[in-house]
């Protein structure tokens, strides 16, 4: 007979992850699966769910890690990584032993998976701070959209807020359908569905600028020195749908 | 002529220039658009595989002097053209917008005079930041004989500001450069470093050598540097494989740029500024030029066999440094993990270390890698030349796989 699967349940929210791996470490329960509300059970799960208070949770982590660590698993809380949430598990169970030495035990194999993922997250983010490309519609707004392998689009945000303080600006994560608005003030992330956003013509100030890139672009290469292969590994095809200046490249693969 | 046009003469002309960085600035945004990334952000890869960081454009290609190897110079029969500042803010802000860009690099040809052309480019910056507050990464390059009054002004608006010194001794620079005097450029590096603070070129000063014009040696090239270092304080010194645009009997007539040589002196230049080698521990009289088979570091090492292998739990960081396939972020983890327990060959994996390259190199707890027969310099040469080419076949081989 195939045994029970039990699942410990969270809220999707970082806060809330964070109280129930307290509530599991201080029970000395040791998890073999955790999933957040998203996860449709199959039929040998058991789910579990423990009353949640996610403030003490944060507090918690705070009293009791630093800084540097409590960073760490927020990031690997935003990958798309299938076992993040054992990964933080573990990561934060070693935490509370290690302190920040944990960054050099990466002997323990916890570490070691936590700290790849968590960089490439940041790395990630860092790639769309460059990749990302905005146009201007009629109203005057910013409008870009990326399609991101991880849940970046919150440190995107501050990103943007701070560089295009006096701007309206919205960003789309097609690969999960929600949208960081921009108010010169905040910003707010959404599900799609809440915001139609369907106005999305340009103005012909906005195609002249974008024909000024483009060609740009193609001028800025030394053909004498012209390297697919660096090209390539620098910035994969997977970032190209939504650059603007690579649209032509992409017309010439595919024929 | 539409702007267009205007914009591909001048980023045509530009895009010789190798500096591509926008990093070491900490600029807020106040009141109007922009802010500075301190490690810089590349926004897009051109054709050549190089970072585009900055729009990089000249305010004119017109030029007074007659350097040889440049497209722009005054006896040739090119297209010329200039931009108004008001052109350069309006795609400049524009760009930057959509975030196309991290920021501007303007350089420019002699028009008139050096100070003439000076007052262009602080109008055309000061328009950025005064009436457009545009906050972001600047780059501008000071002209040989700017006066310093123009020069203060220029770098209090910047985040860098730079003076290229193209070939790297003087009997070169008067062969090919002859209108360019080297206490000039001199000069303006000497007025930067004695000026840089947190308001006047935040981000340093950099410069440019022209690789494979003139026959100096690597040794000559990679000891400019060394003392531009040393000197001025530089961030950087990029270095730019020679690519004929003119015909001349002073230039050589090569059909490929030296990109291999250029690649080699990047190494070899990042070894000076991060990893502790000097010159003469990389070239000297007997090899003035870098082996083109082997990277510098791992060419040190092969030639120096008897300071390795070195003992990973108990050698000196700057020792760590030392090793071919240990960088500096696994330097410093291996530095300092083994102060919590003895590092195997198992934990330098988890660490960033290339163990295919290192393990000639190094004991874990004594053990030496392989059998110890092997620690042998022809044998460790050939298996690392041997390794390149197998990687870089496997690395072509996978493109095509994607294509
Ligand atoms: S001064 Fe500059 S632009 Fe003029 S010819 Fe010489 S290198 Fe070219």
């Amino acid at each position: 007979m195939k045994q029970t699967n039990s699942i410990y349940l969270y809220q999707n929210t970082f806060s809330s992850l964070l109280s129930l791996i307290q509530l599991l470490i201080e029970a000395k329960i040791k998890p073999i699966n955790i999933k957040n509300t998203n996860y449709t059970p199959s039929l040998f799960d058991t789910i579990i769910t423990l009353e949640i208070n996610e403030k003490d949770g944060i507090n918690f982590w705070i009293s009791k890690t630093t800084k540097e660590i409590i960073k760490t698993t927020y990031y690997i809380f935003l990958s798309n990584n299938p076992e993040k949430e054992l990964i933080i598990y573990y990561f934060l169970l070693n935490s509370l032993k290690y302190q920040n030495k944990i960054f050099y035990l990466r002997r323990l194999n916890c570490v070691t998976k936590a700290l790849k993922i968590s960089h490439q997250v940041t790395n990630e983010a860092h790639k769309f701070k460059g990749f990302t490309r905005f146009k201007e519609l009629k109203n005057h707004i910013l409008y870009a959209e990326i399609a991101p392998e991880n849940d970046i689009l919150i440190l995107l945000s501050h990103h943007f807020k701070n560089r295009l303080k006096n701007e309206y600006w919205i960003i789309k994560d097609t690969n999960r359908q929600i949208i960081s608005i921009y108010d010169k003030n905040k910003f707010y992330i959404v599900d799609n569905n809440i915001l139609k956003i369907d106005h999305l013509a340009t103005t012909m100030e906005n195609e002249k600028i974008e024909k000024l890139w483009k060609s740009f672009y193609k001028t800025i290469g030394i053909k004498e020195r012209q390297n697919d292969r660096c090209r390539m590994n620098f910035m994969p095809k997977k970032y190209w749908k939504n650059m603007l200046e690579m649209s032509e490249e992409i017309e010439k693969n595919n024929k | 002529m539409n702007l267009e046009e205007k914009l591909k003469i001048l980023a045509d002309s530009a895009k010789y220039d190798a500096s591509c960085s926008s990093s070491g600035s900490t600029r807020k945004s106040k009141n109007g658009i922009g802010n500075t990334a301190y490690a810089g952000i590349c926004h897009s890869f051109a054709s050549d595989g190089r970072c585009i960081s900055l729009l990089k454009i000249l305010l004119t290609n017109c030029c007074i002097f007659d350097c040889k190897y440049c497209l722009n110079r005054k006896s040739n029969t090119i297209q010329r053209a200039i931009f108004t500042p008001e052109e350069i803010a309006k795609i400049t802000i524009n760009f930057y917008k959509r975030n196309y860009i991290e920021g501007l690099f303007l350089s420019s040809g002699i028009l008139k005079n050096p100070d003439y052309t000076m007052n262009l480019l602080i109008k055309t910056i000061e328009l950025l930041r005064h009436k457009y507050r545009f906050g972001g990464y600047i780059h501008a390059k000071a002209i040989p004989g700017a006066s310093e009054t123009s020069l203060k002004k220029l770098g209090s608006l910047v985040d860098r500001l730079s003076a290229n010194i193209e070939l790297p001794t003087e009997s070169s620079l008067k062969l090919l450069a002859p209108n360019k005097e080297i206490s000039k450029v001199d000069n303006i590096m000497q007025y930067i470093k004695k000026n840089h603070q947190k308001n006047f070129v935040p981000a340093g000063q950099s410069t440019q050598m022209i690789i494979g014009a003139t026959k100096e040696t690597d040794k000559d090239i990679i000891g400019k540097s060394e003392s531009l270092y040393h000197h001025y304080q530089l961030k950087r010194v990029f270095y730019s494989a020679y690519i004929p645009v003119n015909q001349d009997k002073l230039l050589p007539r090569l059909k490929i740029p030296p990109l291999k040589r250029e690649n080699r002196l990047y190494q070899a230049d990042w070894l000076l500024r991060y990893y502790g080698f000097t010159t003469q521990d990389l070239l000297d009289d007997k090899n003035p030029n870098f082996n083109l088979l082997l990277d510098p570091k791992a060419d040190y090492a092969v030639r120096h066999i008897n300071e390795f292998p070195k003992e990973i739990n108990t050698c000196s960081y700057k020792d760590l440094l030392k090793i071919p396939g240990i960088g500096i972020k696994s330097a410093k983890r291996i530095a300092s993990s083994r102060k919590l327990f003895t590092l195997q060959f198992k934990d330098l994996k988890n660490m960033g270390v290339v163990l295919k390259r290192a393990k000639y190199f190094i004991t874990c707890n004594h053990k030496y890698f392989i059998n110890p027969e092997y620690f042998e310099k022809k044998f460790i040469e050939s298996n690392l030349i041997l390794e390149d080419k197998e990687k870089l076949t496997q690395t072509k081989k996978q493109l095509s796989f994607f294509e």
